[in-house]
């Protein structure tokens, strides 16, 4: 018999505290600042989509569409490209592929 | 008098200690481990040992051994026993009304490197099929998970590129945060003799280590870097070897994507990594950089083992990288005698790392966001599986201190103890609902637990361990377990009480489903381990009995090329100061493991009764300090206390400490840094300082430590 399970959002709360959602976007920016730009946003936004929770992704865009107050600018580049649905190809190691 | 030591039975099993996963013969008599024997026919260990595996395995009788399931209301409260039945039903419910309550994804799972691959991988099937979320876990995450990601996105397998005996065809070995005569000493043992037989030695560590010079182990070159300046150290490595043109040619235009190739050239071949301006920066002669490099890159067999002295920093993934990238640039990959191997700290990391106890990747590092690969658990398992990232074990307990994670069970593992930044750990545990923990003894974390299973030893239960060769080995039940129930039998009936129904004759039908679901392990099963003694993976059709050296002709990614990945150096954010102007580092010592839970329990603690505080003698000289005092040793984070031991082996402005004995607290004090891609904390550099003390306080809980020998005798089992 196939179990059927819901996926009811949790309470409205924030996953975790705001200031490690910030270090670790930023950190993550760090590494792949020295890719050219296209690739740089490319490969922040893939990092962010196969290893985030999406709740993890939702504080950290929700922080954005509020100023992004903390976040190097190229990591609200890459952040941003999540919301871009064209964008939602499957994940992959190696380096960004723009 | 019969001899009480003669053994009536014998069993072949798997060392439940380091990575190298020796193959032992457990012997009994009365239903008592009396001996154990290095196994001759083991491949990983060719019938040698050390004293973890051949005499510190009492723990499993230790007095304080939990025999019945606990459980109660409140931590507050005394833990009360309970039937079998009532603590998994008492889990059940508090689960599912958690997940009622806040959301099927409020509660996660752990699973610890000391189980065997069955469990670990039923364990993630509690939380994606029974819990219905990706908040799943394992131990690795704190040690190895920047090798899986490093090495997955560089040479396309997050595991060593060889087996073991390897090492007696090189000509060059590069020894990179690791310690492997203290560490992995059959392993150590395996090194030394190759060097012995003229292999070059190059080391890479803040500590003269053991490796550095012990006997018959003299490093021809030691980088004894400023700790967390791996990244810049090997940077400029590469930049010697991309400037003086040492790197191979045919085989990066063979074999790797050439484009990555020369963006790698311009970042590392830039000016600010040479070695006169990196020198300084970590601390080393630039001139032994340059050495470092020519020999690394002459070869012309050179070989790379790392450890946590690689991992765990900030730039944890970015070091792993590295080594990837210096493998492929010299050609050191696709042969016997090179390649990049990192040496596992626990018996099962490989495995833990292998079967997809990680919140992003099924069993193989397979994305849960993808279809197919998903489709296929789907099908096995009869439910709809989450599509998107659970949270890593640091995230969970992120989400606990913030009230959104209530729940989780912790399958041999002591997060109190080992992770990082012990207040925020605590804050976690006491903001949850329901912690289930599941291990041999009442540990830190059952502090704040609400129910205990009370789980086998290794020398209990079937199942099997992966190496950090790779080698899947039997790990088989010597003796009855003493709660009555083997680890797999206990998540398979929790799964059971939240009303999933499955069953498993033996966990050797675990291991067919695994080798079902996941491409490397196809051909692995308890019949062929039992026929041929292990089995490398990948082991399929084209490999039935496994694979020795992976990497031959091309690399396990999408387009079977290598790739560079550019590794711009980061300083941690973890810095010195006026207030805190030392670096600490961490590691282990040979007669102890890890965080002491079976070692302490056993007479190996007589060679190691408490950890010490290693600190140079300038830095002593300067607080006035001389060997045996005590010492306060405080950061940002926390403070513990210690006996201080004037070293050599530590450069000034370095203090080192081992982590075995809990009351010395070391995780009061680590940062809560982690890396940038796996969030694997940053244990291996904390600012610190040191100053005496009268240790009054300490010195009593160290003394209460000390196992008390007459206690390990042998007791009544249950």
């Amino acid at each position: 018999m196939r179990m059927t399970q819901s996926f009811s959002p949790g309470v409205d709360i924030p996953v975790m505290a705001l200031d490690r959602i910030v270090l670790m976007a930023n950190q993550i920016g760090d590494f792949f600042a020295p890719y050219p730009p296209e690739r740089r946003a490319e490969g922040i936004r893939n990092h962010l989509r196969t290893y985030w929770d999406p709740r993890m992704r939702a504080e950290l865009l929700a922080l954005i569409e509020t100023g992004g107050a903390g976040l190097a600018p190229h990591v609200v580049e890459g952040a941003k490209l999540l919301l871009n649905e064209t964008h939602s190809k499957p994940g992959y190691y190696g380096p960004p592929k723009a | 008098m019969p001899n009480p030591l003669k053994p009536e039975k014998s069993v072949v099993t798997t060392c439940a200690y380091c990575g190298v996963g020796c193959g032992f013969k457990a012997e009994t008599r009365a239903g008592k481990i009396v001996r154990m024997t290095p196994w001759k026919e083991g491949k990983a260990n060719h019938g040698h040992s050390c004293i973890k595996g051949r005499f510190a395995y009492d723990y499993y009788i230790a007095p304080d051994r939990v025999r019945t399931p606990l459980i109660r209301a409140s931590i507050d409260d005394p833990w009360k026993p309970a039937s079998w039945q009532e603590a998994f039903d008492y889990a059940a419910s508090a689960f599912r009304r958690i997940q009622a309550k806040y959301g099927v994804k409020s509660v996660g799972a752990v699973s610890s490197s000391r189980c065997t691959n069955e469990e670990i991988f039923l364990v993630q099937k509690f939380a994606r099929a029974v819990l219905g979320n990706n908040n799943i876990d394992n131990c690795a995450r704190i040690c190895h998970s920047p090798t899986q990601f490093g090495l997955t996105n560089t040479i396309g397998a997050g595991a060593a590129s060889q087996h073991f005996d390897s090492i007696l065809q090189a000509d060059v070995i590069m020894v990179v945060g690791a310690n492997p005569t203290e560490g992995h000493p059959v392993f150590g043992s395996l090194m030394k003799r190759r060097i012995r037989q003229g292999a070059k030695l190059i080391v890479i560590d803040p500590r003269k280590t053991e490796t550095v010079e012990s006997a018959h182990c003299k490093a021809d070159v030691h980088l004894a870097i400023r700790p967390g300046t791996n990244v810049a150290i090997l940077d400029s490595i590469a930049h010697v070897v991309v400037r003086e043109k040492l790197y191979n040619e045919e085989f990066v235009r063979a074999r790797c994507e050439v484009k990555e190739f020369e963006n790698w050239k311009a970042l590392v071949g830039s000016n600010k990594y040479a070695p006169e301006i990196i020198g300084p920066i970590a601390g080393v002669d630039s001139e032994d950089i340059r050495k470092a490099a020519r020999i690394y890159a002459s070869g012309p067999n050179s070989a790379i083992y790392y450890g946590l002295g690689v991992t765990e920093h900030s730039q944890g993934s970015t070091g792993v990288m590295c080594l990837g990238n210096l493998g492929l640039s010299c050609g050191m990959l696709g042969r016997e005698g090179v390649g990049v191997n990192p040496l596992r700290g626990q018996g099962n990391v490989q495995g833990g790392s292998c079967l997809g106890s990680w919140p992003h990747v099924f069993s193989g590092y397979r994305f849960v966001t993808d279809y197919a690969t998903r489709s296929s658990f789907e099908a096995e398992w009869g439910v709809t599986l989450d599509a998107e990232p659970g949270l890593r074990l640091p995230n969970m307990l992120d989400a606990a201190v913030a009230g959104s994670f209530k729940g989780m069970y912790i399958m041999g593992e002591d997060p109190v103890q080992s992770d990082p930044n012990q207040h925020h750990v605590i804050t976690a545990m006491k903001n949850m609902e329901c912690v289930v923990l599941h291990d041999l003894f009442l540990n830190e974390t059952s502090k704040y637990a609400h129910i205990f299973f009370p789980g086998s030893s290794s020398l209990e239960k079937d199942g099997t361990f992966t190496n950090a060769e790779r080698r899947v080995s039997r790990v088989r039940k010597v003796i009855e377990p003493l709660a009555g129930l083997q680890d797999w039998e206990i998540t398979v009936k929790l799964m059971n009480a939240m009303g999933y129904n499955v069953a498993y004759n033996n966990p050797g039908e675990v291991l067919d489903e695994i080798a079902r679901l996941s491409p490397n392990y196809r051909g692995i099963s308890f019949a062929l381990i039992d026929r041929v003694g292990s089995a490398q993976w990948p082991c399929n059709e084209d490999a039935p009995e496994g694979t020795e050296v992976l990497h031959i002709g091309k690399f396990p990614r999408a387009n079977g090329l290598g790739a560079f990945m550019l590794t711009e150096y980061v300083p941690t954010a973890e810095r010195t100061n006026d207030k805190y102007p030392l670096l600490l580092t961490t590691g282990r010592i040979l007669s102890q493991y890890n965080v002491g839970t079976q070692t302490r329990r056993t007479p190996n603690s007589m060679w190691h009764p408490e950890d010490v505080l290693e600190i140079n003698e300038q830095d002593a000289m300067a607080r006035g300090l001389k060997s045996g005092d005590w010492v306060k040793l405080s950061s940002r984070f926390g403070q513990t206390e210690l006996r201080a031991k004037i070293s050599e082996r530590v450069n000034p402005g370095v203090v080192y400490t081992t982590f075995h004995h809990a009351k010395s607290k070391a995780n009061a004090v680590t940062s809560d840094l982690s890396d940038w891609a796996t969030n694997c904390p940053e244990y291996k550099v904390t600012a610190v300082d040191v100053v005496r003390t009268n240790g009054r306080a300490a010195a009593s809980v160290q003394e209460a430590e000390r196992p008390r020998i007459e206690e390990l005798e042998p007791v009544e089992c249950a």
